[in-house]
């Protein structure tokens, strides 16, 4: 116990230290007072006494230290000594200290923002029951392996494997989409709707805090019960705690509400498969709906296809991934050899978490990298800096070491300054990050997984205290240690500036330079090459032109287009589709109006094969099409133009089986045989009609701007998708039209959701997220390494002509030129600027195997990218050496001599 | 510089702050000259103290808990810091008296026993 009150009471000292200071100046004030009177007494004079006094009482200061070492933490108060003492000093010189302070704070709000989204996105674990256990269960097949690792399920196969297999505790199938909502016979809205095996919340391990879980026998009962997510009880019924037993309409179904999910369960994002591009709207993506999956006939029976669903799987404790890997992958194996199935089929296991994060991780984990090279280049900056202020203090630093301190105060007392940088620049870099967060998820991507858990949390602010002192130990280590080598005798005669500017120094600063020029080198020929890869998917042709284009996406699955209880429904959706297209030419400045079944750029979508009546062949041995079902306008309006044969027209409304293709289509399907007028068929749902070709079109990259697919355009009146997108070409680029165009098409039917209305100028600019991301986030890390690599250029020149200011003096004084002087300095700058460079241009063609697969046509070995990152880095280090070079050059030689 | 020598400080350290509580106990409040004085007349030679040495122990005993510092005035009207030994102070006292005095018979017994064999 005593031992700790003493502690404490030393701890409380720290913060008492001025009073405690004062008191002891005071008692021993006192203490030669008394002193002095007793020698008075004994007969001296005034000023004898107090002469007498002090030399009985001794060092005064002695004591005090003795004192304060007695009454402190020995190494808090030389702590505190030394961070008095660098504040001090960077006090002193603001300049260095707001570049530091700056440089810092950029860097280590940078790192730190986009750890809070690593963390988020990539790190964070599902607030699931041991979400660790939780795999993703795809299918694979030999055959397709090449383009394609996984596909999704099949249900029979789902429900053996959940049956057989030892490894796993429990297995969920579902699918997700979106449907039409409609609360109380109100405008319907689109919500995301997942259909699942009643299983799926225990395996997640997910409870209801409002109403019950599924039990088995509400999918035997068919679909109408559900489970709203947090969110969607909000929305839908505005936190309403009655709304357990409330309907509502989704779809073409009244549905009952039997349960509520907790908050802050985010259902994961899983792809169907990776490679498979599907059109997947922004509103499936955060399912409000949970319905029960009630599998249907084709389920039941169908061994060979269907492969149509996602599953989770919770592997049981102790069982490892490969464990269930290998196992599941064998069952499945022998099942597809045994069942005679066509294709060999194994299963693919992933875990959750890595698999939610699969499309984004790469291009995250890239990013990280990329700030962190950034706040790198800072710190090489910084230790720079601090390696001329280090040499500029070394007299100091011999003064210390001649007075006794050891090796660890040394060091101690250069690197708080650094520290004192670091703590300061974190703690602002930490505010940048809260905005820092915010502007990255306005820059990601929409689509990317998780990003409502990204947030600033303890995580990330231990991550970025750590980071500080990291950032602060790796600019300031080196400088540091250098005050250990410091001969104080020869420092201490020697005049500083000459001590100050050895070839030793000089040497490693300049390294400092070449490195720092070397990273900016790698991000500079990283960047130019992802900025004309973009550029490149921009401008290249993409064989139409939406830019006065205008799109609606509409939704007619209600009860008024259902197939099953409308008779003649066919009518009712081509007269809904005619009435919309004659509304729509109705509008103001509208130059022509179009429908198409698939939103453009959306991915592939409706992919069929081209089958020929002429040509029998296997299906899988057919080349595969998109599908779309337009009107006579769609050419028009989207600028596509025609190469052969004639576009749809009124004439074909009556026997609509007619069919334009793209020149793709073309090659593929008819190789070396002119299209026009051949059969193709089944194309329509449910019908074996035979389709002409009336004409081909020209390739257009309609589904995605990377590549174009093989096309297939029937009228609508053959056959009209439940899901359709008019596109409405204007007059005038802007907004105005959006309302205009929704109140049209709910005039013609007020209970049709329309999911997306937009101008396809933002449906374009979005299909490119992914890559503007890259992009920008590139460009603005190359920018930033570019400056900084100007600064310590010119940090070092600087600092190097003022310590040489004599030479250069005496050089003036000899008479050399100003044209000689510049040169002199400009040389000494080249040395680190072409070794970096050298050294930059070796790392990038290591570093560009890694990014290659993120360019779109653009050669690794691009001569613009690759020169003109040379050629920035050259144009900038001149820039930072001729400031310095012109100093160097106006040196007055009387006033450089007369300074010692 | 005191003693550079670190093993007789330290033998030191703990007898002055015993002479320091014992002092105190005995006479009274007393402020640092006080003490100093006192000590010089009891050990004359023996112990021959600097302030350097005073002041560490009395702001351990302080931080301790076991004496306590008030300012007050001398006879002489002068301002001083009179030291008093608190409560726990004297159950210090008494602890480390009784542990100075086991300690000093085990060493004198040992080193009796080993001058005999």
């Amino acid at each position: 116990m005593i031992p700790l009150r003493r502690s404490i009471a030393k701890l409380l000292g720290v913060f008492r230290n001025a009073r405690v200071e004062g008191e002891l100046t005071r008692e021993i004030a006192s203490h030669l007072a008394l002193l002095e009177d007793d020698f008075r007494q004994q007969g001296m004079s005034e000023k004898e006494a107090r002469l007498a006094a002090r030399r009985t009482y001794g060092g005064v200061e002695h004591a005090k230290q003795l004192h304060r070492n007695e009454r402190s933490i020995l190494w808090l108060e030389q702590t505190r000594q030394n961070l008095r003492f660098s504040i001090r000093q960077l006090r002193k010189s603001p300049g260095f200290t707001t570049v530091a302070v700056l440089t810092l704070a950029l860097g280590i709000g940078a790192v730190t923002s986009v750890f809070s989204v690593v963390n988020g996105v990539l790190l964070k674990p599902f607030a699931f029951r041991d979400p660790g256990r939780l795999v993703v269960v795809r299918e694979t097949a030999d055959e397709f392996r090449g383009n394609t690792p996984a596909i999704p399920d099949n249900y029979r196969h789902f429900l053996r494997l959940k049956e057989t297999a030892k490894s796993i505790e429990d297995a969920a199938l579902f699918r997700q989409g979106a449907g039409s909502l409609s609360v109380l016979g109100d405008h319907p809205r689109m919500v995301g709707t997942v259909e699942t095996s009643p299983n799926l919340f225990r395996v997640l391990g997910v409870y209801p805090v409002l109403g019950r879980d599924f039990v088995d026998v509400d999918s035997a009962q068919g679909a109408g019960n559900v489970v709203l997510s947090y969110e969607g009880w909000q929305t839908l019924f505005q936190g309403n705690p009655q709304a357990v037993g409330q309907t509502f309409r989704l779809g073409l179904t009244t549905r009952t509400v039997i349960g509520v999910l907790p908050q802050g369960m985010r259902f994961p994002q899983i792809v169907l498969s990776p490679n498979i591009a599907f059109q997947e709207t922004s509103e499936s993506r955060v399912p409000m709906v949970f319905g029960p999956f009630v599998p249907n006939e084709r389920d039941l029976k169908n061994d060979e296809g269907n492969y149509n669903y996602k599953v989770i799987a919770r592997l049981k404790p102790g069982a490892s991934l490969e464990q269930a890997s290998a196992e599941l992958d064998a069952l499945q194996h022998a099942y597809s050899v045994s069942a005679h199935l066509p294709i060999h089929l194994g299963i693919a296991v992933s875990p959750l978490a890595k698999d939610v994060a699969s499309g984004i991780s790469g291009a995250l984990w890239l990013l990280f990298a990329a700030v962190g090279g950034v706040l790198l280049i800072g710190c090489v900056n910084l230790a720079n800096l601090q390696m001329a202020r280090t040499t500029a203090a070394m007299r100091e630093t011999a003064v210390r070491a001649a007075l006794g301190a050891n090796g660890t105060q040394l060091v101690m007392a250069r690197l708080t300054e650094s520290l004192v940088l670091a703590a300061v620049g974190g703690l602002v870099g930490v505010a940048l990050a809260f905005a820092g967060v915010r502007l990255l998820l306005a820059l990601v991507p929409a689509n990317a997984p998780r990003l409502e858990e990204v947030q600033v949390n303890w995580l990330v602010l231990l991550f970025a205290a750590g980071l500080s002192t990291f950032s602060a130990i790796l600019f300031g280590i080196l400088p540091a240690l250098r005050s250990l080598r410091v001969p104080p005798q020869a420092v201490l005669q020697a005049n500083s500036t000459r001590a100050a500017n050895t070839r030793e120094g000089r040497h490693t600063r300049s390294l400092l330079v070449a490195a720092e020029v070397a990273c900016t080198v790698v991000l500079l020929i990283v960047t130019s090459l992802v900025l004309r890869s973009f550029s490149r998917l921009l401008r290249q042709d993409r064989g139409f032109d939406s830019s006065l284009v205008t799109a609606a996406q509409i939704d007619l699955i209600t009860p008024r287009y259902d197939a099953d209880k409308v008779p003649n429904v066919r009518a009712v959706k081509l007269a809904f589709v005619d009435r919309a297209l004659a509304a729509l030419e109705r509008l103001p400045g509208v130059q022509s109006v179009a429908v198409t079944s698939v939103m453009p750029l959306t991915g592939e979508n409706w992919v069929d094969n081209l089958v020929r009546p002429d040509h029998p062949a296997r299906p899988i041995d057919t080349p595969p099409i998109n599908v779309r079902w337009v009107d006579a306008n769609y050419l028009a309006t989207m600028q596509i133009p025609q190469i052969a044969g004639r576009n749809i027209s009124a004439a074909d409304r009556n026997d609509p089986y007619v069919a334009m293709i793209s020149e793709r289509a073309a090659r593929e399907g008819f190789p070396g045989e002119d299209p026009v007028g051949r059969k193709i068929e089944g194309l329509v749902p449910d019908d074996k009609h035979p389709i002409t070709v009336i004409g081909v079109v020209a390739d257009t990259r309609i589904n995605g701007l990377k590549d174009s697919a093989a096309m297939v355009y029937m009228p609508y009146w053959a056959f009209t998708p439940w899901r359709l997108t008019f596109l409405v070409r204007s007059s005038q680029a802007g907004e105005a039209l959006i309302p205009e165009m929704r109140r049209a098409l709910w005039d013609v039917d007020s209970q049709v959701a329309i999911p997306t209305l937009r101008p396809m100028d933002d449906q374009l600019s979005d299909s490119v997220a992914d890559d503007r991301f890259q992009v920008e986030v590139l460009t603005s890390f190359a920018a930033s390494a570019l400056l900084l690599a100007l600064m310590g250029v010119y940090g070092v020149l600087a600092y190097s002509v003022s310590m040489r200011q004599q030479e250069f003096g005496i050089r003036i004084a000899l008479g050399s030129s100003k044209g000689t002087l510049m040169q002199l300095v400009l040389r000494q700058a080249a040395y680190p600027v072409l070794l970096g460079t050298g050294v930059g241009l070796a790392l990038s063609f290591l570093a560009l195997r890694l990014v290659r697969s993120m360019l779109y046509q653009t050669p690794i070995m691009d001569p613009i990218a690759i020169g003109g990152s040379v050629v920035a880095i050259f144009v900038v280090a001149m820039v930072a050496g001729v400031l310095p070079a012109q100093h160097a050059a106006s040196v007055d030689p009387v006033q450089a001599l007369r300074i010692q | 510089m005191p003693s550079e020598d670190e093993q007789p400080i330290q033998l030191l350290q703990g007898t002055l702050d015993l002479i320091v509580l014992r002092m105190l106990a005995t006479m009274g409040p007393r402020h640092a000259y006080q003490i100093a004085t006192r000590l010089q007349q009891v050990s004359d030679s023996l112990l021959n103290l600097n302030q350097g040495t005073l002041y560490p122990a009395l702001v351990r005993l302080e931080q301790y808990g076991w004496i306590k510092g008030t300012w007050g005035l001398t006879e002489n009207n002068r301002e001083a810091k009179f030291y008093s030994i608190t409560k726990s102070g004297m159950k210090a006292l008494n602890e480390e008296t009784l542990r100075w005095k086991r300690m000093s018979s085990l060493v004198e017994r040992l080193l009796e026993e080993e001058t005999q064999s």
